[in-house]
């Protein structure tokens, strides 16, 4: 009698495995007609996770940062009407995949995994992965990160720039939620260095110079990343985007926000050859 | 939007290595659990006012605050402090066990004080002394109600203890985790490890079942 009832729910797990994979199939299959509609109508939905400053982040009620101010610059351009939401890192992929939302804008790196899955818009932003370090650590580089526990955010390029390293699931690393984690995971000395973008781990060591961390760069272990806007496979939208974003970089409004969040002059000539 | 069967097979043995680490960090939180969750819960019962307070006030703390939030403290807090690094399984093994030995308490209490007074009473006029009588005649039968309110609460343990994958200790769900994240994908990850909590729930719900027919005594 046990037995039989084991048998019963492998069987209809079996079953809701199966099920739920047509049920997204055919849903999307339905969306995508929506899709097609909407790219008649003038408002977009874009999705973001509004944690990542200075990219895109909260003040007070209202999502702000470099990305946010180039998509208002895009959408100008191309005279959609947009409108942000907040929606968290794993759920971008989600809205996007399954069409619910038009684009999504979070300091997405381009690589050829997630092109699988998704479009993206040409090279917006130059970015690559450094490894943070208590002041003392006698790491260099990214080859003598071996032997040593490294933590990193699951699902980041950091995460995959290290298992270049270090070999895929290595035990030796740790990957967690989010980059915050991952760095006090390294305070309390579960860790012995934290790899991710510059941007992230700059930010950490400048506002909170009391912990005693420094940053190391390694431009030959960690490649050169670029960063574009994420649309649903197929989107009629990126050859627009594509267009007004070679607009803004010709006309100095890319310049212009660029140096308004980092202070610095872009390098355009990077960007525009990886188009 | 595909089912990728391949990535689940890619994962399996990471899912497997994880489910080993899932069942071990849960029998050992089962078994530190109720050992410290029966003493809590003698605790909580004896006639001293002060003393049973103090076991009222951990109840109160582990029962009231969110185990997520216990994880983090005890990992990032208390474990550093005595062994000077962070330790995932350590730090998950203490967070489950003083957890859910703040529910088992609950369930030793309300299992005794569930047991008829005259069957002390009776067990003392033969000339028991109280934890003879505790441990002869109140306990057995207390134990034996208990069981189904023990099988929740191990078979919640189970399931809670994916929350530790946050403070990436290497079990079921951080490998599924680890999976979502490297492909972007959500269904294969969560619908795999879903069914392999099924499988180990159900696994220890009839292992409980079968204790329970075995205690049965007409």
């Amino acid at each position: 009698m046990k037995k039989r009832s084991f048998l019963f729910f492998v069987i209809i797990s079996t079953f809701l495995l199966i099920l739920s994979a047509c049920g997204t199939s055919s849903s999307k299959d339905a969306t995508s007609t929506e899709g097609e509609e909407s790219s008649e109508k003038n408002s977009l939905r874009i999705v973001t996770n509004a944690a990542y400053a200075p990219f895109e982040y909260f003040d007070g009620d209202k999502i702000v940062g470099f990305d946010v101010d180039l998509i208002n610059a895009l959408a100008e351009e191309t005279g959609y009407e947009v409108e942000i939401e907040h929606v968290g890192w794993d759920p971008i992929f989600v809205e996007i995949e399954s069409n619910r939302a038009d684009l999504s804008i979070g300091a997405i790196t381009i690589n050829d995994e997630r092109k699988q899955t998704f479009d993206f818009s040409h090279p917006y932003f130059l970015s690559t992965n450094k490894i943070l370090v208590p002041e003392d650590s006698a790491i260099q580089s990214g080859e003598e990160l071996k032997g040593h526990i490294v933590a990193v955010q699951t699902g980041t390029t950091g995460s995959e720039a290290v298992e270049k390293l270090l070999g895929k699931n290595h035990k030796d690393i740790k990957k967690f939620e989010d980059n915050n984690i991952a760095i006090q995971e390294l305070l309390q000395g579960g860790a012995a260095a934290v790899v991710a973008d510059n941007t992230v781990v700059e930010e950490y060591v400048k506002n909170n110079s009391d912990q005693k961390l420094k940053v190391v760069e390694d431009s030959s272990s960690f490649e050169q990343e670029f960063y574009g806007f994420m649309f649903p496979k197929g989107s009629k939208l990126k050859a627009e985007f594509d267009q007004a974003l070679n607009t803004l970089y010709d006309n100095g409004t890319y310049v212009e926000i660029y140096e308004k969040w980092f202070g610095v002059e872009p390098n355009l000539e990077t960007l525009k050859e990886q188009q | 939007m595909t089912f990728r069967w391949d990535i689940i097979i890619e994962y399996l043995p990471y899912l497997l290595q994880g489910t080993l680490l899932t069942i071990g960090l849960s029998l050992g939180s089962i078994i530190l659990g109720s050992v410290l969750g029966l003493f809590i819960g003698l605790g909580r019962i004896i006639s001293n006012k002060i003393l049973s307070s103090l076991f009222y006030c951990y109840i109160t703390i582990f029962r009231g605050t969110p185990l997520l939030v216990q994880i983090f403290l005890i990992h990032f807090g208390v474990v550093p402090l005595f062994a000077g690094e962070t330790n995932a399984v350590i730090a998950g093994v203490i967070a489950l066990s003083l957890n859910a030995a703040a529910y088992i308490a609950e369930i030793f209490r309300a299992g005794i004080q569930s047991i008829d007074r005259g069957q002390m009473e009776g067990a003392r006029s033969l000339g028991m002394t109280h934890s003879q009588a505790m441990r002869y005649i109140i306990l057995p039968q207390a134990f034996k109600r208990m069981v189904p309110p023990l099988g929740n609460e191990f078979i919640v343990l189970l399931k809670d203890s994916s929350l530790l994958s946050v403070i990436a200790a290497p079990e079921l769900m951080y490998w599924g985790r680890a999976m979502g994240g490297q492909y972007f994908k959500v269904w294969e990850p969560y619908l795999a490890s879903a069914f392999i909590y099924l499988v180990l729930t159900i696994t220890l719900s009839s292992l409980l079942n079968l204790l329970e027919r075995r205690l049965k005594t007409v």
